[in-house]
C-alpha cells in the first residue's frame, strides 16, 4: 500500500498533465453531481420521466411541452415575463446612462460616488425589496408624505400594481446598467469628442455620432445584465406585485411547490432556460462571455 | 453648456438618494417606539429587544451562520485547486471549464433550484443542512474561482520560484509562500461567498427540509404574510448589518491587496 502511494507521489510529481486533472477533479466532480446532474434530470422529467413505487418509467415523449404550450395563460406570463425584461432594460438604460457618463466624464469624486452606489448592493435583493415595500405600502412613508401635505386624500394603493415591480426592478437593478456603462465610458477617448467640434459638430451631434456608438457595447453588456435576472425574477413579483404581475420564476415556483407535477415544471423550466441560452448565445456573437459577467 | 453638468450632476444625487431612502426608512423605523412606520415617536430598542427573545428567531440565526461558514469553506477548498489548475496548466478543455464557471452565475437561480430539489428527492438525498450547504456551494464555488482566478494569474512566477531553488518541495512552496501572497484574494472570495449564501433565499427555499428556518426564510415568510413590521425592520437591519460588514472589509482587503 505505502509502495503504491510512494509510486503514485512520484508519479504526479513528474506528470504535470496528471498535476492538472487532479487538481480539476474535485470541483468538476462536485459541480457535475450538484449542477449539471440536476439539469439533465430536469431534461429527463421534461420528457415525460417519472418514477412509480422506486422504479422509473420512461418513456420519452415531448406530451409535456404540449401541455405547456397549451397551459391556460402560460404564454400570457412568457410574454409578460419577456416584456417587463424589455422594459425594465429600457428603463434602467434611460435612467443609468446620463449617470454613468456624469461619473465616467464629468465627475471629480468618481471613486465616492461609485462607491456610494455600490453600498445598496450590499443590501441583500430581499432586503431591498421589502425595505422598498416599506416606503410604497398603504401605511408607508410615501402615502404618509403625501397625505401630511395634503396632496393626497386617500393612499395610493401602490403595491400588487406593475408599477410597484416596475419600481422595485430598476431599484434592484439599475446598477447593473450603471457599472458596465460606466466602465465603458471611461476608456472614452476625450480627443475624439475634441475632433467631432473641431469638425464641426454640435454638442447633440457629437453625442448621437460619437459618444453613443462607441458605447454600444456596455450598453449591450449592462442589457443582458439586467434582462436575463429580470425575466428569471421571484421575488419583486411575489412581494410588491401580485398575481396579474406573476411572471415564469412564479409560475415555475406555483407549479413545482403546490401542485408538484414535476414533467410539465421541467417542460417550462427547460424551455426558459433554452431562452436564456438562446440571448446569451446571440450575445456572444458581439462580445466574449466573460464581459458578461464582469 | 455648464447648465447641462447642472443637470447631470442633480439628477445623479437625485437617484442616490432615493437609492438610499428605502434602506435608511428601514434602519431607521426599526428604532422607533410605536408600530407606526411614518411617525417617528421615539428612540427605543424594544423591537431589537423582542427579537433575541425569539427563539425561532435565534435558530435561523445559527443555521445562517453555520451554513454560510461550512459553504464558505468547501467553496474556497474547491475553488484554490481549480484556480490554480485553471492558471497554471495550459491543456486543452478550457471551454468546458469556463462553461462549468459561467453557466451557474447566468443561468436564473430559480431553474437551477428546482432542478437541484428534483436530484435530492431523485437520490432520497435528505434536505436541510447539508442539502442546503451543497447547493450554495455551487455558486459558492464558481464565484470564488472567477475572484480567485485574476489573483492567481497576477502571482509573480520567480517568488516560487525561487523557493523552489532553495530546496523547498511544492507544498512547502504553496503553504509558505503562495498562500500567503494570495491571502488578500482568498479572504476577499471568503466573504464574498459568505455573504452570498447569508443571504440566500430561493436556493434555500428549495434545498431546506421542514422547520430549517434561515434568516432570509423568515424575513421573506413575514413580510409575506404581514407585511411590513418593525419586528421585522429590526431583523432586516441586523441582517443588514451583518451584510454591510462583511462587504466593507471584503472591498478594504481588495483595496489593500491591490497595492502589496
Amino acid at each position: 500500500m505505502e509502495d503504491f502511494l510512494k509510486k503514485f507521489i512520484t508519479k504526479v510529481r513528474r506528470k504535470r498533465r496528471l498535476q492538472y486533472i487532479l487538481l480539476l477533479l474535485p470541483a468538476m466532480v462536485y459541480l457535475t453531481i450538484f449542477f449539471m446532474a440536476p439539469f439533465v434530470l430536469t431534461t429527463l422529467y421534461s420528457l415525460n420521466m417519472a418514477t412509480k413505487d422506486r422504479q422509473f418509467l420512461f418513456t420519452p415523449s415531448f406530451e409535456w411541452y404540449l401541455h405547456a404550450f397549451e397551459m391556460e395563460g402560460l404564454l400570457t406570463i412568457f410574454l409578460r415575463s419577456i416584456g417587463y425584461g424589455l422594459a425594465n432594460t429600457l428603463l434602467c438604460v434611460v435612467l443609468g446612462y446620463p449617470i454613468a457618463y456624469y461619473i465616467a466624464v464629468k465627475c471629480k469624486y468618481r471613486d465616492v460616488i461609485l462607491l456610494l452606489f455600490m453600498v445598496p448592493l450590499w443590501v441583500s435583493f430581499l432586503l431591498r425589496t421589502y425595505a422598498l415595500m416599506g416606503v410604497l405600502s398603504s401605511s408607508g412613508l410615501l402615502n404618509g408624505v403625501l397625505l401630511g401635505l395634503g396632496i393626497i386624500k386617500e393612499p395610493l394603493e401602490i403595491l400588487r400594481t406593475p408599477t410597484a415591480v416596475f419600481i422595485a426592478m430598476v431599484y434592484n437593478y439599475l446598477l447593473f446598467m450603471i457599472l458596465p456603462l460606466y466602465a465603458n465610458l471611461e476608456k472614452l477617448d476625450i480627443s475624439l469628442l475634441e475632433a467631432a467640434a473641431t469638425l464641426g459638430a454640435g454638442k447633440i451631434s457629437t453625442f448621437f455620432r460619437v459618444i453613443l456608438p462607441l458605447s454600444l457595447p456596455g450598453i449591450v453588456a449592462g442589457s443582458l445584465l439586467v434582462f436575463i435576472p429580470t425575466t428569471g425574477e421571484f421575488i419583486i413579483p411575489d412581494l410588491v406585485g401580485g398575481p396579474d404581475t406573476y411572471m415564469l420564476g412564479n409560475v415555475i415556483w406555483l407549479i413545482f411547490l403546490y401542485t408538484r407535477n414535476w414533467n410539465l415544471g421541467s417542460a417550462i423550466s427547460i424551455l426558459f432556460i433554452l431562452f436564456i441560452l438562446a440571448i446569451i448565445m446571440v450575445y456572444l456573437k458581439y462580445a466574449g462571455i466573460k464581459e458578461v459577467v464582469f | 453648456m455648464k447648465i447641462f453638468d447642472k443637470i447631470l450632476k442633480s439628477f445623479t444625487i437625485l437617484i442616490l438618494i432615493l437609492m438610499y431612502l428605502p434602506i435608511a426608512t428601514m434602519i431607521f423605523f426599526s428604532f422607533n417606539s410605536t408600530k407606526s412606520l411614518v411617525r417617528f415617536t421615539g428612540f427605543s430598542f424594544r423591537w431589537y429587544s423582542a427579537l433575541f427573545q425569539n427563539r425561532i428567531v435565534w435558530g435561523a440565526l445559527y443555521n445562517s451562520i453555520t451554513v454560510a461558514v461550512v459553504v464558505t469553506l468547501v467553496s474556497i477548498v474547491l475553488a484554490l485547486l481549480m484556480a490554480n489548475a485553471i492558471v497554471r496548466y495550459e491543456y486543452r478543455g478550457e471551454s468546458i471549464i469556463d462553461a462549468f464557471i459561467y453557466i451557474p452565475i447566468v443561468i436564473p437561480e430559480i431553474t437551477e433550484s428546482l432542478a437541484i430539489l428534483i436530484l435530492y428527492i431523485f437520490l432520497g438525498f435528505p434536505r436541510g443542512f447539508w442539502g442546503v450547504v451543497l447547493g450554495h456551494a455551487t455558486f459558492g464555488a464558481t464565484f470564488a474561482v472567477v475572484v480567485l482566478r485574476a489573483r492567481i494569474a497576477g502571482l509573480k512566477k520567480s517568488v516560487e520560484e525561487a523557493a523552489r531553488t532553495l530546496g523547498a518541495d511544492e507544498i512547502q512552496t504553496f503553504f509558505r509562500i503562495t498562500l500567503p501572497i494570495l491571502m488578500p484574494g482568498v479572504i476577499a472570495a471568503a466573504l464574498l461567498v459568505f455573504t452570498l449564501s447569508f443571504d440566500d433565499f430561493i436556493k434555500t427555499t428549495f434545498t431546506r427540509g421542514p422547520g430549517f428556518n434561515t434568516l432570509p426564510l423568515i424575513i421573506y415568510d413575514s413580510a409575506k404574510r404581514g407585511g411590513v413590521s418593525p419586528e421585522i425592520n429590526a431583523l432586516s437591519t441586523f441582517s443588514f448589518g451583518i451584510s454591510l460588514l462583511f462587504s466593507a472589509v471584503r472591498l478594504f482587503t481588495l483595496r489593500r491587496g491591490r497595492y502589496e
